[in-house]
């Protein structure tokens, strides 16, 4: 061993650069993963609640013309922070884009993440979820001027449709326009200046967020009858592995769907999207 | 480590194909850029005053704006002109208008670097400007200007991550559309960075083989 040690060393200053960046790069990962206490108690020691949102996607999150951070996912976080904290203001809100989600909460950096995000298989072996608090299904948006008026009409090689980088729009695409051609975006405006400028036809998006550009811009765009999906689970998204944090946030989200939040539920729900919820119970009248 | 071995498993064919797009429109942009720069430096020595305002004005135009700007303008805007170029295309073609500029400036540094003394010696000895160009100049602008290059190619390496705004499946979009699938939080940018390091190394190898390749003269 003592001679074999010399010379480990002795490559190890020959050891091209890049190698010795992965090097260092693998070993800033493993110092990560060291286990702490619950995330349920530093938010209550700490007396504010850290989450990540997206700032992009109205009416969930979306920044307002003041610049002010709203929406129906933002109104559920503070929510949260009431129910924490008594105080639906002790909260911080950390905007990033889509794929800067995971990190956000697998850093640390959040506790816990909202603002139309999906539930997927795919994701959760490596994200927490809690149960779904909103069914918001999938729509497809048309340029008026392609004439497309449904989906068999869509499903042609000469058609090209708008995708967000995730998976539920990828697999979808393949389910119900195998024909049509796909390019991929990484955010919602992207998505629509190809329409807008004629590189696609059409784009997917959630229907909440359709509804509300389809009111926005009218003659530009119209949104198709028929649902890609007519339910898709919309979840708070936290750092696997926290029992007790993950236990708080599902109650809670229980709570705010079917029990003793359901009013307010109900009345952020009709805030934006002018319309009563789903019933609590499926043998409960639909009313609050 | 297992999972990152399993993940591989999983998505490492389409990383592969990923970093072939990156190094495709990574190597054509600078090869057209060169060819670019190379021109506007010639229409700046040789083509009289006007020539080199023009070069000077389009150099300052392009250096000075973010290249995502011409990136968006090309992509969205020629299709308003009913030219539908793939995203590619439009993509490494303001990546040679930005690089053009930049090397442009290369290459003039490297002239200037020159000696009058050998103008004049290349003129004395009665050599025709073509020859005084091929023998005297060149050779001497190159030997300036390739670490400068070699430096370029590395930053252009880098910026073909902009073309993921527009749809390019190069190594970020690759990345960022796994992570999107997978939840995973570093490992798809880790790979892609893992890719881009050895990209780099090769360009800074080839950079050292090109500058002994005319130190050699």
């Amino acid at each position: 061993m003592q001679q074999v040690w010399p010379k480990i060393f002795a490559r190890a200053r020959t050891t091209p650069a890049p190698l010795a960046s992965v090097m260092v790069l693998l070993l800033s990962l493993a110092a990560g993963q060291a286990q702490e206490r619950s995330r349920l108690d530093e938010v209550l020691q700490r007396g504010s609640l850290i989450v990540v949102t997206l700032g992009t996607v109205p009416p969930f999150a979306f920044k307002d013309d003041k610049g002010e951070l709203v929406g129906f996912d933002i109104d559920v976080a503070r929510l949260a922070a009431n129910a924490l904290f008594r105080d639906p203001n002790k909260i911080e809100f950390v905007i990033v884009t889509s794929d800067g989600r995971w990190p956000a909460i697998e850093s640390g950096r959040a506790d816990m993440g909202v603002g139309g995000t999906t539930v997927y298989p795919d994701r959760a072996i490596r994200v927490a979820f809690t149960r779904a608090f909103i069914d918001s299904g999938i729509s497809i948006m048309v340029a008026k001027s392609s004439g497309i008026k449904s989906l068999e009409d869509l499903n042609q090689e000469k058609y090209t449709v708008a995708n967000l980088n995730n998976p539920q729009m990828a697999d979808r695409a393949q389910l119900f326009f195998p024909k049509a051609k796909i390019i991929t975006f990484d955010t919602p405006s992207g998505e629509f200046l190809a329409v807008k400028s004629g590189r696609a036809q059409a784009l997917q998006i959630d229907t909440p967020t359709a509804d509300y550009f389809a009111a926005t811009s009218a003659k530009d765009f119209e949104v198709l009858p028929t649902l890609l999906t007519a339910s898709q689970n919309n979840a708070i998204y936290l750092k696997p592995g926290d029992f007790k944090w993950w236990l708080w946030l599902d109650t809670f989200v229980s709570e705010l769907r079917t029990g003793s939040l359901f009013p307010k539920y109900a009345e952020i729900y009709q805030k934006w999207f002018k319309k009563e919820p789903p019933p609590q119970k499926f043998y409960l009248p639909p009313a609050r | 480590m297992g999972q990152y071995r399993a993940w591989l498993e999983a998505y490492g064919a389409a990383f592969l194909d990923a970093a072939a797009w990156t190094l495709g429109v990574a190597v054509a942009s600078f090869v057209c850029a060169l060819l670019w720069g190379a021109i506007l430096f010639f229409l700046r020595l040789n083509g009289g005053a006007w020539g080199r305002r023009a070069v000077d004005a389009y150099v300052q135009l392009l250096r000075n704006t973010p290249v995502l700007l011409p990136i968006y303008l090309i992509y969205f805007g020629f299709p308003l002109v009913g030219l539908l170029w793939p995203a590619s295309i439009c993509g490494g073609l303001a990546l040679v208008l930005q690089n053009g500029a930049y090397i442009c400036e290369i290459f003039r540094g490297g002239y200037k670097a020159i000696d009058r003394v050998q103008h004049d010696a290349a003129k004395s000895l009665g050599l025709m400007p073509w020859t005084a160009f091929r023998k005297v100049t060149l050779p001497q602008l190159l030997v300036h200007s390739i670490p400068a290059l070699g430096n370029q190619a590395v930053l252009l390496l880098k910026d073909t991550s902009l073309l993921s705004a527009i749809t390019v499946v190069e190594l970020t979009m690759q990345a960022k559309v796994l992570t999107e699938r997978t939840g995973a939080a570093y490992a798809p940018f880790l790979v892609a960075a893992v890719f881009y390091l050895f990209m780099v190394w090769a360009i800074e190898f080839l950079t050292r083989l090109a500058l002994r390749g005319v130190r050699w003269r």
